[in-house]
């Protein structure tokens, strides 16, 4: 049966416990099921929710209505448990490095190196699905030779206007005041690299290091040899943090502001802290939470500065980097191109600025809006009348009978899609997996191996290519809770255009899933039902966390990921609110005690 | 910072490029057959990774153990016949995981993935090796890859892609190289004649910042708590090692010769940041580039090899994904498609899988053609060359599609041996065995019999 809202928030909380799923396996035989989607792993989410619990109300009786699963009002029906208000759980917070994505806009900031020269580095490991997962860094010797040769380059072309401007003695220097000038270019540039300002015993380990190149180069070189080291310093390279101890409770450690501003700055704006953040750092404001939120509310408001961050987030958390040059039959899609899933793209990409930033804001408004943003060239390939011709972007409305929110759009239907065929297992895992955070097995070896997909030219649609999957009782545990999302998605072709039919036969989009109060007739119902559920703010909500705070959630950030969901849910699931949040719990505003070796 | 550069622009970029004083031999000259001196003691290590297993029925030769007659896809190796080793028989017992990143993660470590989306939890036998073969070397390894981290790892180092596993505590995977002017530039940059000097001040303006970040790391690393601690540390080590690189410039001379660069503008190292998990983003120009790259990174790794840079090395044919098409062969879908996302296509992976034969022949040709004082350098080397699958729409991982080819270690070619489902780290350890490495295990003992017999 359907678990209840205060139940799967109980089980929510229990987290990482949360895979009995695997059993369903455990009586399986050898025999395949056609056609996964759900095969290898992409990394990304997290527990949430078992299918396994679920799975028992998908082949029970009467598994949909029934139970405690009504009612959409209890968005934070378990609220923050007691414990968590009344101790300080800051969880852990190992030491993280820029991401290729950060490092590019890190030298942008500070040197106005606008070319990425990140994009030489070495490939991040997925992890949490951001690649940005502090657990999981290593060090290969590639990655720190790489680091060299871009700071050799990056400070190469940057020299002549960084010395101008960072060092203006420079270009009048005598031997006598050579070291001066060097001085105060190393205590200048170096605050601004190191995000705080350095030690004098850092200076002068910096200096030494100048002089030294000093004496076979010129000061041109010396100086710049300088900027070359300052990059692959682990002070730059790496969020260090040792913090300080909290003036309200000397016990419990607070990063310090410096630290707090870079956290602030990388979390929302994904690169170094501006002057108004070194500011507030220099002169206390951030060492109180509602110093941090005032900050990071102006820093939430400039849509400009959040942008990076906030595409970055969706490029990884929907499928929307397979979109650019996306594949199809032009026989079988004539209208469909490359360059029309680039503009999926831009349009779920502007679709979510808009929603966020100018529109409800709120994320249920995102995945039930009756408009999306297009271009005339996009309108014509979906059918939508009276957009403005000319390539601009603008607001318009949608048949709301065939879509309505973002994923109803052609980004996350194409993007979902094996080449010219639907795969609706693949689109109910994403669903699933990625919407709803429920936590489902990779089919078991035995299986796996055996896996093909259906022929596509062996049944009409969708739902009876697959039907192995509800008539063979080995696939029909897992693959009856993951298909039906799926099949209500079959309406949209390959290329994420609307059909009514398939090979002639009209399209069964019907269907039911435990997570869900009731049955759903096609796309619409399915949508409207996932945008009303717990499970799905709560998802959103966990991928943000996992994203700002560069780590998989664990056991010890249950408090923290309540306190966050929470106040999303207080706020009616508000984005810029979720953001918010996020710079409002212990595991931003404290720190973990060292951890001893 | 161009006053730094020599003449040729690109010369000396890299923090850990080698610079070789003396000038250039001649051009590689087929050696002959003269291979008597052949140290007893493997000298190099070679593993290739040709991705999404074989045809096996294709695969498997006939005959006896010395007189077989190469089976279709293995023929182009005929050139080679008297060096290489053909194994039938091994199994991959220890690739316990998810279907294709079980297999590679195993691969070269003999170790269980166990838990989908994780790594191995030990090292990679080339990296091991490499503490023998590589010493005073420039480098520990070098490692290449084609067409790399195409589908769902999306660019990214994951199970699916990783090959290779530090020697360490952390058993890291080890991310390739993908952009071959990069890699020119990083090992051969160095590699000049007629230094002006500044070469020199080049290295030694490195080394002091090398000296300077080599404290840093170490100073910082103190002051954290204990995985902070590891992780810089881990960051140090790998500083130190350029450092040793820069002191240790390179052993000039005898058969070493760079490579001729060609350049590939049509070619996208970097391709896979783009790929979609399902291949349905195609990339047809760096696709078409493929034979053109793979060329020059088989003759990059060879001179690697003969110039002394390393003694290991590893080359990634495409990941487990092989989510590119093969316009060359005229086949337009992904190798996935071919291995079982489209069922299994048994003719175009028979085409694929022969072409591979063709390029691995060329790389142990080129390798042979090297004349490292009365023996060849594939002589004194030990070449791996596997998949992690052996039948492709079962992910099958028994009756592995292996080849050994060389003469390191006394490793006798011309043979082809069958076994009888004995597990593939047995294999490996009889590798580490030809480097004078005396263990008798390697990686998850629970999957270990000893060390393979037959291979000398």
């Amino acid at each position: 049966m359907q678990p209840t809202r205060v139940q799967q928030r109980a089980k929510f909380l229990r987290s990482l416990q949360l895979v009995p799923a695997v059993s369903l396996f455990a009586s399986l035989s050898a025999l395949g099921c056609s056609g996964g989607g759900v095969g290898g792993n992409t990394g990304g989410t997290p527990t949430g929710t078992g299918v396994g619990g679920a799975a028992s109300g998908a082949t029970g009786a009467g598994a949909t209505g029934a139970g405690g699963g009504t009612g959409s009002g209890g968005g934070a029906t378990g609220g923050v448990p007691t414990e968590c208000t009344t101790t300080t759980n800051p969880g852990r917070a190992p030491v993280r490095r820029l991401t290729r994505f950060e490092y590019n806009n890190t030298v942008e900031t500070l040197l106005g190196d606008t070319t990425q020269p990140g994009n030489s580095l070495p490939s991040e490991v997925l992890g949490n699905g951001y690649g940005n997962d502090a657990d999981k860094q290593p060090v290969s010797s590639f990655l720190a030779e790489q680091y060299g040769i871009v700071a050799e380059d990056v400070a190469g072309r940057s020299a002549a206007t960084l010395l101008a401007t960072a060092a203006p003695c420079y270009s009048t220097a005598t031997v006598d005041t050579e070291e001066a000038c060097a001085r105060s270019f190393i205590e200048t540039f170096g605050a601004r690299a190191y995000r705080r300002p350095l030690q004098p015993a850092e200076v002068d380990e910096l200096l030494a290091l100048e002089r030294v190149l000093r004496a076979e180069n010129t000061f041109e070189v010396s100086l710049t040899s300088v900027v070359e080291t300052m990059l692959q310093a682990p002070d730059f390279l790496y969020r260090l943090e040792f913090g300080t101890p909290d003036a309200a409770n000397p016990s419990l450690l607070r990063p310090t502001g410096y630290e707090m501003a870079t956290r602030l700055a990388y979390m929302l704006w994904g690169s170094m802290p501006d002057e108004t953040l070194v500011t507030a750092a220099a002169s206390g404001e951030l060492s109180t939470a509602e110093g941090v939120r005032s900050h990071a509310t102006r820093m939430v408001e400039n849509v400009d500065r959040m942008r990076p961050v906030v595409r970055y987030f969706f490029d990884h958390f929907l499928p929307l980097n397979t979109l650019t040059d996306l594949a199809r039959d032009a026989v079988q899609f004539p209208t469909f191109s490359a360059t029309i899933g680039g503009l999926m793209r831009e349009e779920t990409q502007l679709f979510l600025e808009y929603v966020i930033f100018q529109g409800p804001g709120d994320w249920p408004s995102a995945l039930t809006a009756p408009y999306t943003v297009v271009n005339d060239q996009l309108a014509n390939f979906y059918g939508i009348a009276g957009v403005t011709p000319g390539g601009q972007w603008e607001v318009a409305p949608v048949d709301t009978t065939k879509r309505l929110g973002l994923l109803t759009q052609g980004a996350i239907q194409a993007g979902t899609t094996i080449s010219n065929f639907t795969n609706p297992v693949r689109r109910g895992v994403f669903l699933l997996r990625n919407i709803m955070c429920v936590d489902l097995p990779d089919p078991p070896e035995a299986i796996a191996g055996s896996i093909t997909p259906p022929d596509p030219a062996s049944r009409a649609t969708g739902r009876e290519r697959y039907s192995q999957h509800s008539e063979d009782v080995t696939c029909r545990n897992c693959h009856g809770v993951m298909d039906p999302p799926g099949f209500a998605l079959e309406n949209y072709d390959a290329v994420g255009l609307w059909r009514d039919q398939e090979n002639g036969v009209t399209i069964d989009a019907s269907g039911e899933l435990p997570y869900l109060p009731a049955p759903f007739s096609g796309p619409i119902e399915l949508v409207t039902q996932l945008a009303a559920s717990e499970l799905t703010q709560n998802c959103f909500a966990e991928n943000w966390l996992n994203y700002a705070y560069g780590k998989t959630l664990g056991r010890e950030d249950t408090c923290t990921q309540a306190t966050v969901e929470t106040a999303f849910a207080q706020s009616g699931y508000n984005v810029k609110a979720l953001l918010l949040a996020l710079t409002q719990t212990d595991a931003f505003l404290y720190l973990p005690p060292q951890e001893q070796l | 910072m161009a006053r730094f550069r020599l003449n040729r622009r690109d010369v000396l970029r890299g923090a850990g490029s080698i610079a070789i004083g003396l000038p250039w031999l001649e051009a590689m000259e087929p050696v002959g057959t003269a291979h008597a001196a052949a140290p007893t003691v493997a000298q190099r290590f070679l593993a290739v990774y040709q991705p999404g297993g074989n045809v096996m029925d294709q695969w498997h030769p006939t005959g006896s153990e010395t007189g077989f007659t190469l089976s279709p896809i293995l023929a182009p190796l005929e050139a080679v016949r008297s060096k290489l080793l053909v194994l039938s028989g091994l199994d991959m017992k220890s690739a316990v995981g998810e279907q294709h990143q079980a297999g590679i993660c195993a691969l070269l470590t003999g170790m269980p993935q166990g838990t989908a989306g994780e790594f191995v939890t030990g090292p990679s036998v080339d990296q091991v090796i490499a503490t023998i073969a590589s010493q005073g070397k420039p480098r520990s390894s070098i490692e290449i890859a084609i067409r790399w981290a195409t589908g769902k790892s999306h660019g990214l180092l994951h199970p699916i892609n990783s090959m290779t596993f530090a020697n360490d505590a952390n058993a890291s995977p080890v991310p390739p190289r993908l952009d071959p002017a990069d890699i020119f530039n990083s090992l051969f940059g160095g590699l000049q004649p007629g230094d002006d000097g500044e070469a020199t001040a080049n290295v030694q303006r490195k080394l002091s910042i090398l000296d300077f970040l080599d404290r840093r790391y170490a100073s910082v690393a103190q002051r954290l708590g204990a995985s902070d601690r590891l992780k810089l540390e881990e960051h140090l080590t790998r500083i130190r090692e350029m450092e040793e690189s820069l002191r240790t410039l390179g052993t000039p001379g005898g058969a070493c010769a760079p490579p001729e660069f060609v350049e590939t503008p049509d070619y996208d190292p970097t391709s896979g940041r783009n790929s979609a998990d399902d291949g349905s983003i195609q990339d047809t120009s760096s696709d078409a580039a493929i034979p053109v790259v793979g060329k020059l990174m088989m003759d990059m790794l060879v001179s690697a090899m003969a110039c002394d840079l390393t003694g290991v090395a590893s080359l990634q044919w495409s990941d487990t994904e092989a989510k590119h098409t093969f316009p060359w062969l005229n086949l337009s879908e992904h190798h996935h498609y071919y291995q079982h996302d489209g069922n299994f296509r048994p003719v175009e992976c028979q085409q694929i899988a022969t072409w591979y034969s063709e390029q691995h022949a060329y790389l142990l040709q080129q390798m042979d053609a090297i004349d490292m004082g009365g023996h060849s350098l594939l002589d004194e080397s030990v070449v791996f060359f596997g998949s992690e699958i052996s039948h492709p729409p079962e992910h099958t991982k028994t009756d592995m599609p292996f080849l050994l080819a060389g003469g390191g270690g006394g490793l006798r070619g011309g043979r082809w041996l069958q076994y009888e489902s004995q597990s593939h780290n047995d294999l490996l350890i009889a590798i580490l065995n030809l480097f004078g490495d005396t263990r008798t295990t390697f990686g998850d003992p629970s999957y270990v019999n000893g060390p393979l017999s037959g291979l000398t």
